[in-house]
Protein backbone atom coordinates (compact mmCIF):
# COMPACT_ATOMS: atom_id res chain seq x y z
CA UNK A 1 0.00 0.00 0.00
CA UNK A 2 1.12 3.44 -1.00
CA UNK A 3 1.08 6.69 1.26
CA UNK A 4 1.22 10.00 -1.00
CA UNK A 5 2.69 12.86 0.59
CA UNK A 6 3.30 16.62 -0.08
CA UNK A 7 5.97 18.18 1.22
CA UNK A 8 8.24 21.19 0.15
CA UNK A 9 11.23 20.75 -2.72
CA UNK A 10 13.94 22.12 -1.58
CA UNK A 11 16.18 20.54 -4.43
CA UNK A 12 14.26 19.67 -7.29
CA UNK A 13 15.14 16.03 -9.42
CA UNK A 14 13.20 12.90 -8.38
CA UNK A 15 14.37 9.21 -6.92
CA UNK A 16 13.12 6.17 -5.65
CA UNK A 17 15.04 3.17 -3.30
CA UNK A 18 14.80 2.00 0.01
CA UNK A 19 14.54 4.42 3.15
CA UNK A 20 17.30 4.93 5.63
CA UNK A 21 16.17 6.36 8.58
CA UNK A 22 17.96 8.31 10.94
CA UNK A 23 16.27 9.87 13.87
CA UNK A 24 19.54 12.07 14.74
CA UNK A 25 20.58 14.75 12.91
CA UNK A 26 23.96 14.21 10.22
CA UNK A 27 27.11 16.05 10.13
CA UNK A 28 28.43 15.77 6.52
CA UNK A 29 31.81 16.94 6.75
CA UNK A 30 34.17 15.04 8.98
CA UNK A 31 31.06 13.16 9.79
CA UNK A 32 30.67 10.90 6.40
CA UNK A 33 33.31 9.43 4.24
CA UNK A 34 32.63 10.38 0.96
CA UNK A 35 34.85 8.07 -0.47
CA UNK A 36 32.22 4.62 0.40
CA UNK A 37 29.25 6.96 2.07
CA UNK A 38 30.13 5.64 5.55
CA UNK A 39 29.07 7.10 8.35
CA UNK A 40 31.95 7.74 11.35
CA UNK A 41 30.69 10.13 13.20
CA UNK A 42 31.29 8.55 16.77
CA UNK A 43 28.37 7.26 18.92
CA UNK A 44 26.36 8.37 15.66
CA UNK A 45 23.47 5.78 15.42
CA UNK A 46 24.36 5.35 12.36
CA UNK A 47 28.09 4.94 12.54
CA UNK A 48 29.46 2.48 10.71
CA UNK A 49 26.42 2.60 7.62
CA UNK A 50 26.09 3.14 4.75
CA UNK A 51 23.77 6.13 3.04
CA UNK A 52 24.96 5.05 -0.66
CA UNK A 53 22.12 4.63 -2.92
CA UNK A 54 19.06 5.28 0.01
CA UNK A 55 16.87 7.81 0.47
CA UNK A 56 17.97 9.39 3.31
CA UNK A 57 15.68 10.50 5.61
CA UNK A 58 17.10 12.15 9.08
CA UNK A 59 15.80 15.59 10.57
CA UNK A 60 17.88 18.26 9.70
CA UNK A 61 22.21 18.93 9.12
CA UNK A 62 24.49 19.43 11.83
CA UNK A 63 27.96 20.87 12.38
CA UNK A 64 30.52 22.30 9.83
CA UNK A 65 29.73 24.35 7.02
CA UNK A 66 32.04 22.31 4.82
CA UNK A 67 29.26 19.73 4.86
CA UNK A 68 27.82 21.45 1.16
CA UNK A 69 31.17 19.94 -0.30
CA UNK A 70 31.08 16.47 1.02
CA UNK A 71 27.44 16.72 0.00
CA UNK A 72 28.45 17.30 -3.65
CA UNK A 73 31.26 14.66 -3.40
CA UNK A 74 29.65 12.00 -2.10
CA UNK A 75 27.15 12.23 -5.43
CA UNK A 76 29.95 12.72 -7.79
CA UNK A 77 31.65 9.80 -6.59
CA UNK A 78 28.04 7.97 -6.60
CA UNK A 79 28.78 7.22 -2.98
CA UNK A 80 25.59 9.29 -1.49
CA UNK A 81 22.24 9.33 -1.20
CA UNK A 82 19.63 9.03 -4.18
CA UNK A 83 17.16 11.41 -2.37
CA UNK A 84 16.77 13.19 0.80
CA UNK A 85 13.80 13.57 3.24
CA UNK A 86 13.98 15.82 6.24
CA UNK A 87 11.98 17.58 9.13
CA UNK A 88 13.30 21.03 7.89
CA UNK A 89 16.55 20.99 5.94
CA UNK A 90 19.49 24.06 6.66
CA UNK A 91 21.34 26.00 4.31
CA UNK A 92 24.11 23.23 4.38
CA UNK A 93 22.14 20.39 3.30
CA UNK A 94 19.93 22.71 0.84
CA UNK A 95 23.11 24.34 -0.87
CA UNK A 96 25.15 20.64 -1.39
CA UNK A 97 21.72 18.89 -3.04
CA UNK A 98 21.43 21.76 -5.25
CA UNK A 99 24.56 21.67 -6.70
CA UNK A 100 25.39 18.09 -6.82
CA UNK A 101 21.96 17.50 -8.04
CA UNK A 102 20.25 14.96 -5.13
CA UNK A 103 16.28 15.67 -4.51
CA UNK A 104 15.52 16.92 -0.93
CA UNK A 105 12.15 17.43 0.06
CA UNK A 106 11.36 18.50 3.50
CA UNK A 107 8.18 19.66 5.84
CA UNK A 108 5.93 16.94 4.64
CA UNK A 109 2.58 16.88 5.60
CA UNK A 110 3.50 13.97 8.63
CA UNK A 111 6.76 13.35 10.66
CA UNK A 112 8.68 11.14 8.23
CA UNK A 113 10.74 9.73 11.22
CA UNK A 114 7.67 7.95 12.57
CA UNK A 115 6.50 6.92 9.20
CA UNK A 116 9.01 5.77 6.96
CA UNK A 117 10.85 3.10 8.31
CA UNK A 118 14.17 0.88 7.25
CA UNK A 119 13.35 -0.93 4.39
CA UNK A 120 10.13 1.02 2.91
CA UNK A 121 10.51 1.95 -0.98
CA UNK A 122 9.85 5.82 -1.30
CA UNK A 123 10.15 7.71 -3.93
CA UNK A 124 10.89 11.34 -3.57
CA UNK A 125 9.32 13.57 -6.41
CA UNK A 126 11.03 17.05 -6.12
CA UNK A 127 9.66 18.48 -9.22
CA UNK A 128 5.94 17.75 -7.85
CA UNK A 129 6.83 18.59 -4.06
CA UNK A 130 5.81 14.73 -3.50
CA UNK A 131 6.85 11.69 -1.49
CA UNK A 132 5.72 8.38 -2.24
CA UNK A 133 6.02 5.91 0.80
CA UNK A 134 5.32 2.00 -0.65
CA UNK A 135 5.78 0.42 2.99
CA UNK A 136 7.65 -2.79 2.96
CA UNK A 137 6.27 -6.01 2.13
CA UNK A 138 2.83 -4.03 1.84
CA UNK A 139 2.90 -4.56 5.51
CA UNK A 140 1.04 -1.76 8.18
CA UNK A 141 1.20 1.86 7.22
CA UNK B 1 10.94 36.26 -4.65
CA UNK B 2 11.52 39.84 -6.11
CA UNK B 3 14.48 40.94 -7.50
CA UNK B 4 15.98 44.10 -8.65
CA UNK B 5 17.36 44.65 -12.42
CA UNK B 6 20.63 44.16 -11.51
CA UNK B 7 20.29 41.09 -9.90
CA UNK B 8 18.08 40.07 -13.12
CA UNK B 9 20.91 40.80 -14.84
CA UNK B 10 22.90 38.35 -13.16
CA UNK B 11 20.74 35.50 -13.46
CA UNK B 12 20.45 36.34 -17.48
CA UNK B 13 24.32 36.08 -17.19
CA UNK B 14 25.40 39.66 -18.13
CA UNK B 15 27.95 39.71 -15.31
CA UNK B 16 29.50 36.01 -16.43
CA UNK B 17 28.58 32.40 -16.53
CA UNK B 18 30.38 32.07 -12.51
CA UNK B 19 27.89 34.68 -11.40
CA UNK B 20 25.11 33.42 -12.81
CA UNK B 21 25.60 30.28 -11.10
CA UNK B 22 26.19 32.22 -7.92
CA UNK B 23 22.74 33.53 -8.67
CA UNK B 24 20.84 30.86 -8.99
CA UNK B 25 22.29 29.00 -6.09
CA UNK B 26 21.01 32.33 -3.55
CA UNK B 27 17.61 32.89 -5.73
CA UNK B 28 17.71 28.46 -4.75
CA UNK B 29 17.92 29.22 -1.08
CA UNK B 30 15.57 32.11 -0.97
CA UNK B 31 12.71 30.14 -2.21
CA UNK B 32 13.54 27.31 0.13
CA UNK B 33 13.53 29.99 2.92
CA UNK B 34 10.42 31.81 1.48
CA UNK B 35 12.75 35.12 1.24
CA UNK B 36 11.03 38.05 -0.16
CA UNK B 37 14.06 39.84 -1.69
CA UNK B 38 17.82 39.69 -1.86
CA UNK B 39 20.08 41.63 0.70
CA UNK B 40 23.33 43.09 -0.01
CA UNK B 41 26.43 41.61 2.15
CA UNK B 42 28.88 43.78 3.23
CA UNK B 43 31.78 40.68 3.86
CA UNK B 44 31.65 36.91 2.67
CA UNK B 45 33.84 33.92 4.78
CA UNK B 46 34.50 30.62 2.42
CA UNK B 47 34.75 27.28 4.33
CA UNK B 48 35.39 24.26 3.91
CA UNK B 49 38.31 24.31 1.83
CA UNK B 50 40.13 21.20 3.13
CA UNK B 51 40.52 18.41 0.75
CA UNK B 52 38.99 16.32 2.68
CA UNK B 53 35.68 18.52 2.28
CA UNK B 54 36.56 19.35 -1.25
CA UNK B 55 37.73 16.35 -2.49
CA UNK B 56 38.89 15.88 -6.20
CA UNK B 57 34.84 16.98 -6.98
CA UNK B 58 34.92 19.98 -4.98
CA UNK B 59 38.35 21.48 -6.16
CA UNK B 60 37.11 20.77 -10.07
CA UNK B 61 34.29 22.68 -9.10
CA UNK B 62 35.92 25.48 -7.97
CA UNK B 63 38.07 25.25 -10.60
CA UNK B 64 35.31 25.72 -12.93
CA UNK B 65 33.73 28.61 -11.12
CA UNK B 66 36.67 30.33 -11.52
CA UNK B 67 37.70 29.25 -15.50
CA UNK B 68 33.94 30.58 -15.73
CA UNK B 69 35.46 34.46 -14.55
CA UNK B 70 34.58 34.11 -10.52
CA UNK B 71 35.34 37.19 -8.80
CA UNK B 72 34.48 38.08 -6.02
CA UNK B 73 32.55 41.34 -5.13
CA UNK B 74 32.86 42.14 -1.74
CA UNK B 75 35.51 41.77 0.61
CA UNK B 76 35.83 37.98 1.73
CA UNK B 77 38.16 35.65 3.73
CA UNK B 78 38.92 32.12 3.40
CA UNK B 79 38.96 29.22 6.20
CA UNK B 80 41.32 26.79 7.13
CA UNK B 81 42.54 24.68 4.74
CA UNK B 82 44.99 21.92 5.15
CA UNK B 83 48.17 22.61 4.42
CA UNK B 84 50.97 25.45 6.33
CA UNK B 85 52.41 27.06 3.58
CA UNK B 86 55.10 28.38 5.24
CA UNK B 87 56.37 24.63 6.35
CA UNK B 88 56.79 20.72 5.24
CA UNK B 89 54.68 18.87 7.88
CA UNK B 90 55.36 15.69 6.27
CA UNK B 91 51.71 15.43 4.72
CA UNK B 92 51.42 13.26 1.47
CA UNK B 93 52.32 15.24 -1.85
CA UNK B 94 49.27 14.71 -3.62
CA UNK B 95 47.40 15.74 -0.55
CA UNK B 96 49.60 18.92 -0.97
CA UNK B 97 48.95 19.36 -4.75
CA UNK B 98 45.40 19.16 -4.41
CA UNK B 99 45.16 21.29 -1.18
CA UNK B 100 47.43 23.86 -3.18
CA UNK B 101 45.18 23.92 -6.16
CA UNK B 102 42.43 24.48 -3.92
CA UNK B 103 43.58 27.62 -2.17
CA UNK B 104 44.59 29.04 -5.49
CA UNK B 105 41.35 28.76 -7.18
CA UNK B 106 39.56 30.63 -4.09
CA UNK B 107 42.51 33.48 -4.19
CA UNK B 108 42.55 33.79 -7.86
CA UNK B 109 38.68 34.96 -7.16
CA UNK B 110 40.02 37.43 -5.49
CA UNK B 111 39.55 36.24 -1.85
CA UNK B 112 42.26 36.86 1.35
CA UNK B 113 43.87 34.20 1.95
CA UNK B 114 44.11 34.86 5.58
CA UNK B 115 43.56 30.66 5.66
CA UNK B 116 41.73 31.12 9.82
CA UNK B 117 38.41 30.65 11.10
CA UNK B 118 39.16 33.70 13.39
CA UNK B 119 39.15 35.91 10.50
CA UNK B 120 38.28 38.71 13.68
CA UNK B 121 41.58 38.12 15.01
CA UNK B 122 42.88 39.44 11.63
CA UNK B 123 41.29 42.45 11.61
CA UNK B 124 37.78 41.37 9.81
CA UNK B 125 35.36 42.49 12.26
CA UNK B 126 32.19 42.73 11.47
CA UNK B 127 29.85 45.42 13.52
CA UNK B 128 26.24 44.92 15.28
CA UNK B 129 23.54 44.61 12.59
CA UNK B 130 25.66 44.60 9.91
CA UNK B 131 24.37 41.74 7.23
CA UNK B 132 27.38 39.29 6.11
CA UNK B 133 27.76 35.68 4.82
CA UNK B 134 30.38 34.12 6.33
CA UNK B 135 30.40 30.09 6.69
CA UNK B 136 32.55 28.46 9.66
CA UNK B 137 30.21 27.27 11.82
CA UNK B 138 32.24 28.39 14.90
CA UNK B 139 32.91 32.05 13.17
CA UNK B 140 29.10 32.10 12.44
CA UNK B 141 27.87 31.66 15.89
CA UNK B 142 30.61 34.20 16.68
CA UNK B 143 29.32 36.93 14.62
CA UNK B 144 25.92 36.64 15.44
CA UNK B 145 26.28 36.16 19.06
CA UNK B 146 28.90 38.23 20.57
CA UNK B 147 29.32 40.82 17.60
CA UNK B 148 25.96 41.30 17.32
CA UNK B 149 26.04 40.91 13.03
CA UNK B 150 24.03 39.09 10.73
CA UNK B 151 24.73 35.36 9.43
CA UNK B 152 23.19 32.18 8.34
CA UNK B 153 24.59 28.98 8.52
CA UNK B 154 26.08 29.43 5.60
CA UNK B 155 27.54 26.13 3.92
CA UNK B 156 31.00 26.74 1.82
CA UNK B 157 29.39 27.04 -1.89
CA UNK B 158 26.32 29.51 -0.72
CA UNK B 159 29.32 31.64 0.95
CA UNK B 160 30.86 31.69 -2.56
CA UNK B 161 27.55 32.55 -3.94
CA UNK B 162 27.70 35.59 -1.89
CA UNK B 163 30.90 36.86 -2.47
CA UNK B 164 30.63 36.49 -6.22
CA UNK B 165 27.60 38.55 -6.17
CA UNK B 166 27.52 40.63 -2.98
CA UNK B 167 23.90 39.41 -2.69
CA UNK B 168 22.32 36.95 0.13
CA UNK B 169 18.15 36.09 0.39
CA UNK B 170 16.53 37.80 3.32
CA UNK B 171 15.44 34.86 5.75
CA UNK B 172 16.75 33.34 8.70
CA UNK B 173 18.80 35.37 11.41
CA UNK B 174 18.87 38.38 8.86
CA UNK B 175 15.60 39.26 10.19
CA UNK B 176 15.52 40.46 14.12
CA UNK B 177 12.49 38.67 15.01
CA UNK B 178 14.05 35.25 14.50
CA UNK B 179 17.24 36.33 16.62
CA UNK B 180 14.98 35.65 20.57
CA UNK B 181 16.40 33.18 22.84
CA UNK B 182 14.36 29.92 22.49
CA UNK B 183 15.49 28.27 25.79
CA UNK B 184 16.99 29.58 28.81
CA UNK B 185 19.90 27.77 30.57
CA UNK B 186 20.18 28.14 33.95
CA UNK B 187 24.69 27.98 34.46
CA UNK B 188 24.82 27.65 38.24
CA UNK B 189 28.21 26.49 38.54
CA UNK B 190 31.15 28.28 37.91
CA UNK B 191 32.69 28.59 34.83
CA UNK B 192 36.64 28.62 35.61
CA UNK B 193 38.35 27.82 32.35
CA UNK B 194 38.06 27.29 28.38
CA UNK B 195 37.33 23.44 28.56
CA UNK B 196 34.33 24.37 30.81
CA UNK B 197 32.91 26.47 28.47
CA UNK B 198 33.49 23.93 25.88
CA UNK B 199 31.97 21.74 28.44
CA UNK B 200 29.27 23.36 28.35
CA UNK B 201 28.54 23.90 24.86
CA UNK B 202 29.22 20.24 24.06
CA UNK B 203 26.04 19.36 26.63
CA UNK B 204 23.69 22.34 25.05
CA UNK B 205 24.19 21.50 21.37
CA UNK B 206 23.35 18.07 22.03
CA UNK B 207 20.22 18.83 23.83
CA UNK B 208 19.31 21.40 21.62
CA UNK B 209 20.12 20.99 18.29
CA UNK B 210 19.39 23.97 16.75
CA UNK B 211 17.58 26.30 18.69
CA UNK B 212 19.25 29.43 20.63
CA UNK B 213 19.90 29.21 23.71
CA UNK B 214 20.14 32.13 26.76
CA UNK B 215 22.58 31.53 29.33
CA UNK B 216 22.42 33.07 32.47
CA UNK B 217 25.11 32.98 35.45
CA UNK B 218 27.91 33.17 32.98
CA UNK B 219 30.12 35.88 34.48
CA UNK B 220 33.79 37.48 33.06
CA UNK B 221 34.13 35.01 30.12
CA UNK B 222 37.36 36.43 27.80
CA UNK B 223 37.10 36.71 24.50
CA UNK B 224 38.62 33.05 24.02
CA UNK B 225 36.13 31.16 26.22
CA UNK B 226 33.20 32.90 24.02
CA UNK B 227 34.79 31.87 20.58
CA UNK B 228 35.36 28.28 22.16
CA UNK B 229 31.93 27.86 23.67
CA UNK B 230 30.46 28.53 19.96
CA UNK B 231 32.89 26.17 18.52
CA UNK B 232 30.92 23.64 20.46
CA UNK B 233 27.87 24.36 20.48
CA UNK B 234 28.26 24.42 16.46
CA UNK B 235 29.67 21.15 16.44
CA UNK B 236 27.55 19.05 19.20
CA UNK B 237 24.75 21.08 17.93
CA UNK B 238 23.66 22.60 14.24
CA UNK B 239 23.81 26.17 16.74
CA UNK B 240 24.04 29.77 14.49
CA UNK B 241 23.57 32.22 17.68
CA UNK B 242 23.71 32.03 21.57
CA UNK B 243 22.75 35.20 24.03
CA UNK B 244 24.53 35.22 27.44
CA UNK B 245 22.46 37.65 29.95
CA UNK B 246 24.36 41.05 30.06
CA UNK B 247 27.13 39.87 28.20
CA UNK B 248 26.40 39.60 24.58
CA UNK B 249 24.80 42.84 22.63
CA UNK B 250 21.47 41.55 21.93
CA UNK B 251 20.92 40.47 25.45
CA UNK B 252 21.49 43.19 27.91
CA UNK B 253 18.92 41.50 30.16
CA UNK B 254 16.76 38.42 29.86
CA UNK B 255 14.00 40.14 28.57
CA UNK B 256 15.87 41.49 25.14
CA UNK B 257 17.24 38.10 24.96
CA UNK B 258 13.76 36.78 24.64
CA UNK B 259 11.49 39.56 23.28
CA UNK B 260 8.10 37.67 24.46
CA UNK B 261 9.22 34.34 22.84
CA UNK B 262 7.84 32.10 26.02
CA UNK B 263 10.65 29.48 27.54
CA UNK B 264 11.41 26.72 29.23
CA UNK B 265 14.60 26.63 31.81
CA UNK B 266 17.43 23.94 32.17
CA UNK B 267 20.20 24.42 35.04
CA UNK B 268 23.22 23.35 34.55
CA UNK B 269 25.12 22.11 37.71
CA UNK B 270 28.48 19.95 38.37
CA UNK B 271 26.76 16.94 36.38
CA UNK B 272 25.97 18.68 33.33
CA UNK B 273 29.57 19.89 32.93
CA UNK B 274 31.02 16.75 33.42
CA UNK B 275 28.88 14.73 30.68
CA UNK B 276 29.95 17.55 28.68
CA UNK B 277 33.65 16.60 29.58
CA UNK B 278 33.02 13.00 29.48
CA UNK B 279 31.45 12.77 26.49
CA UNK B 280 34.41 14.18 24.63
CA UNK B 281 36.51 11.20 25.84
CA UNK B 282 37.46 8.83 23.03
CA UNK B 283 40.33 7.17 23.89
CA UNK B 284 41.14 4.10 25.48
CA UNK B 285 45.12 4.36 25.52
CA UNK B 286 46.90 6.47 28.07
CA UNK B 287 49.78 6.56 26.07
CA UNK B 288 49.52 9.01 23.69
CA UNK B 289 51.40 10.42 19.81
CA UNK B 290 49.98 14.04 19.17
CA UNK B 291 48.67 16.91 21.31
CA UNK B 292 47.14 19.61 19.00
CA UNK B 293 45.83 22.59 20.71
CA UNK B 294 44.07 25.49 18.48
CA UNK B 295 40.77 24.75 17.51
CA UNK B 296 39.12 27.09 16.27
CA UNK B 297 42.75 29.51 16.10
CA UNK B 298 45.07 30.59 18.91
CA UNK B 299 44.44 34.07 19.98
CA UNK B 300 47.59 36.22 20.78
CA UNK B 301 47.13 35.46 24.34
CA UNK B 302 46.72 31.51 23.79
CA UNK B 303 49.79 31.08 22.41
CA UNK B 304 51.48 33.48 25.06
CA UNK B 305 50.07 31.08 27.47
CA UNK B 306 51.09 27.61 25.85
CA UNK B 307 54.62 29.41 25.87
CA UNK B 308 54.79 29.96 28.97
CA UNK B 309 53.76 26.61 29.83
CA UNK B 310 55.89 25.21 27.90
CA UNK B 311 59.29 27.48 28.88
CA UNK B 312 62.40 25.50 29.99
CA UNK B 313 60.33 22.29 29.62
CA UNK B 314 61.02 19.36 26.60
CA UNK B 315 58.41 17.70 25.05
CA UNK B 316 58.83 13.73 25.22
CA UNK B 317 60.12 12.10 22.19
CA UNK B 318 57.20 10.10 21.09
CA UNK B 319 54.41 13.32 21.28
CA UNK B 320 54.09 15.53 18.21
CA UNK B 321 52.98 18.82 19.90
CA UNK B 322 51.04 21.36 17.62
CA UNK B 323 49.75 24.59 17.91
CA UNK B 324 47.63 26.03 15.52
CA UNK B 325 46.94 29.18 14.69
CA UNK B 326 46.97 31.88 11.28
CA UNK B 327 49.86 34.01 9.74
CA UNK B 328 48.90 37.26 11.65
CA UNK B 329 49.13 35.68 15.24
CA UNK B 330 52.29 33.44 14.29
CA UNK B 331 53.97 36.71 12.49
CA UNK B 332 53.43 38.56 16.37
CA UNK B 333 53.96 35.28 18.43
CA UNK B 334 57.13 35.50 16.27
CA UNK B 335 58.27 38.52 17.04
CA UNK B 336 57.55 38.59 20.61
CA UNK B 337 59.16 35.51 21.62
CA UNK B 338 56.41 33.09 21.81
CA UNK B 339 56.96 30.68 18.94
CA UNK B 340 60.83 30.28 19.73
CA UNK B 341 59.95 28.90 23.41
CA UNK B 342 57.07 26.62 21.88
CA UNK B 343 60.10 25.69 18.70
CA UNK B 344 62.45 25.53 21.74
CA UNK B 345 60.89 22.92 23.89
CA UNK B 346 60.31 20.82 20.67
CA UNK B 347 56.32 22.35 19.65
CA UNK B 348 55.67 23.62 16.27
CA UNK B 349 53.11 26.26 15.63
CA UNK B 350 51.49 26.01 12.63
CA UNK B 351 49.70 28.21 10.43
CA UNK B 352 46.44 28.33 7.59
CA UNK B 353 45.83 24.72 9.41
CA UNK B 354 44.08 22.64 11.74
CA UNK B 355 44.33 19.02 12.82
CA UNK B 356 40.49 17.97 11.88
CA UNK B 357 41.37 19.85 8.56
CA UNK B 358 44.75 18.95 7.82
CA UNK B 359 46.25 15.18 7.68
CA UNK B 360 48.09 14.22 10.82
CA UNK B 361 47.04 10.92 10.48
CA UNK B 362 49.04 10.53 7.52
CA UNK B 363 52.11 10.77 9.77
CA UNK B 364 50.69 7.82 11.75
CA UNK B 365 49.16 9.49 15.29
CA UNK B 366 46.71 7.19 17.01
CA UNK B 367 45.94 9.43 20.24
CA UNK B 368 45.12 13.17 20.61
CA UNK B 369 45.57 15.38 23.59
CA UNK B 370 43.77 18.57 23.18
CA UNK B 371 41.75 21.64 24.96
CA UNK B 372 39.43 22.12 22.35
CA UNK B 373 36.07 20.64 22.60
CA UNK B 374 35.56 21.41 18.80
CA UNK B 375 38.57 19.32 18.02
CA UNK B 376 37.82 16.54 20.42
CA UNK B 377 34.12 16.33 18.55
CA UNK B 378 35.52 15.79 14.98
CA UNK B 379 39.14 14.52 14.91
CA UNK B 380 37.46 10.50 16.04
CA UNK B 381 35.74 10.84 12.37
CA UNK B 382 37.87 13.41 10.46
CA UNK B 383 41.46 11.69 11.76
CA UNK B 384 40.03 8.63 13.09
CA UNK B 385 42.11 9.76 16.05
CA UNK B 386 41.46 8.71 19.75
CA UNK B 387 41.17 11.62 21.92
CA UNK B 388 41.71 12.82 25.45
CA UNK B 389 39.91 15.72 25.97
CA UNK B 390 41.47 18.27 29.15
CA UNK B 391 42.51 21.11 29.95
CA UNK B 392 46.04 23.66 29.03
CA UNK B 393 47.60 21.99 32.05
CA UNK B 394 46.78 18.35 31.38
CA UNK B 395 47.61 18.97 27.66
CA UNK B 396 51.51 20.13 28.62
CA UNK B 397 51.46 17.72 31.08
CA UNK B 398 50.45 15.11 28.44
CA UNK B 399 52.97 16.49 25.87
CA UNK B 400 55.87 16.36 28.75
CA UNK B 401 55.02 13.11 30.22
CA UNK B 402 53.58 10.81 27.14
CA UNK B 403 50.86 9.73 28.54
CA UNK B 404 47.61 11.54 29.72
CA UNK B 405 46.31 11.41 33.26
CA UNK B 406 43.12 12.81 34.55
Amino acid sequence: MSVVLKGRAISKGYAEGEALVCQQPIGFNFGVNAQNGVITEHNHELQGISVKGKILVFPYGKGSTGGSYVVYQLAKNKTGPKGIINLTTETIIAVGAIIAGIPVIDKIEENPLELIANGDHVKVDADNSTVIIDKFGNAEV
Amino acid sequence: MILTDSEKRMLDGENGEAARTAMEILLAIGKVYDAEKMISVSSAHVAGLSFKSHGVAGMEWAEQMLENGAKVRVPTTLNVVGLDRSKDLGFPREWNKCQSRIEAAYRRMGCYSTSTCVPYYCGFVPRVNEHIAWAESSAVVFTNSVLGACDNREGGPSALASALTGKTPLYGLHLEHNRKGDLMFKVETPLKKLTDYCALGNYVGRLIGNKIPVFEGIKDCSMEDLVYLGASLASSGGIAMFHIAGITPEAQTLGEAFSGNKYDTVTIGNVEIEEGYAKYNTAKDRKVDFVAIGCPHCSLGQVKEIAEHLSGRRVHSDVSFWVHTNVAIKYMAKQLGYVDIIEKAGGEVTQDLCTILGNPEALGFKTLVTNSGKMAFYAPGSNDFGVWFGDIEKCVSAAINGYFQD
